[in-house]
């Protein structure tokens, strides 16, 4: 597989935030916020993580996969997306909708 | 400096000069000898573009403007994540965070280092984009 791009199955993803603690060029921003869902039948209510936003900055990103490795969710994956060429720096973050991957929109 | 044209679309041609600093030079010459340049015959004029391919440290940004500036009307590409913002090296004081702070940057080149198909890639967007 070619390290070609990072993408991201957002319905995986926990906000665990491990791959924004793993990764050596801390090129991943996350943001999240939490919410009681009460399953029926259930005594009291269960948190769960909602992803607000997920940021690659691909100005920093090293093409490593470490954040793949580390994602015990599977919700990273090396994607065959063509190289990233921007005339604008800003441009190098993606958020959510960008790193969706391909094929997929 | 050392004019190519691309073997698809050799109405394409540039002059690259490379500014080589740190390891994405390496994948800038795989991508210079890969086949999918062909290298023009001297004496033509037309675009050129300066590739600054690696680490800027501080000490070295004196050398590498007047570098880019002995290349009046050339194009400046950011091959890489270290010219681009500092790369891994971003928290190092000594490591400048990204070229783009001294000069007008045409094109940015996204990995760590970018793969040699990526410059392709770039000099083709150059001249959809009419910057070429």
């Amino acid at each position: 597989m070619k390290h070609s791009f990072i993408a991201l199955i957002e319905d995986k993803c926990t906000s665990c935030m491990l791959c924004v603690r793993e990764c050596p060029a801390w090129c991943i921003h996350l943001d999240s916020h939490t919410v009681d869902v009460t399953d029926e039948g259930a005594r009291r209510p269960k948190k769960v993580n909602v992803l607000d936003s997920f940021e690659i900055d691909y100005s920093l990103c090293m093409y490593c996969g470490v954040c793949i490795d580390v994602c015990p969710f599977d919700a990273l994956a090396w994607d065959e997306h063509r190289a990233l060429v921007t005339t604008n720096r800003e441009d190098m973050l993606l958020g959510i909708e960008e790193l969706g991957p391909s094929g997929s929109s | 400096m050392t004019r190519y044209a691309l073997t698809s679309d050799p109405s394409v041609s540039v002059e690259v000069v490379s500014a080589s600093l740190a390891c994405c030079t390496l994948e800038l010459q795989v991508a210079l000898s890969s086949g999918a340049l062909t290298r023009v015959p001297e004496g033509d004029v037309g675009p050129s573009v300066i590739v600054i391919a690696g680490t800027v440290t501080d000490a070295l940004v004196p050398s590498v403007l007047e570098l880019i500036h002995s290349y009046p009307d050339t194009k400046v590409m950011s091959f890489g994540a270290c010219a681009t913002s500092g790369g891994p090296y971003w928290d190092s004081p000594p490591v400048s965070k990204g070229i783009d702070q001294f000069v007008e940057v045409s094109t940015y080149v996204a990995g760590c280092p970018p793969r040699p198909d990526a410059f392709i890639q770039a000099i083709q967007e150059l001249s959809v984009n009419g910057a070429l």
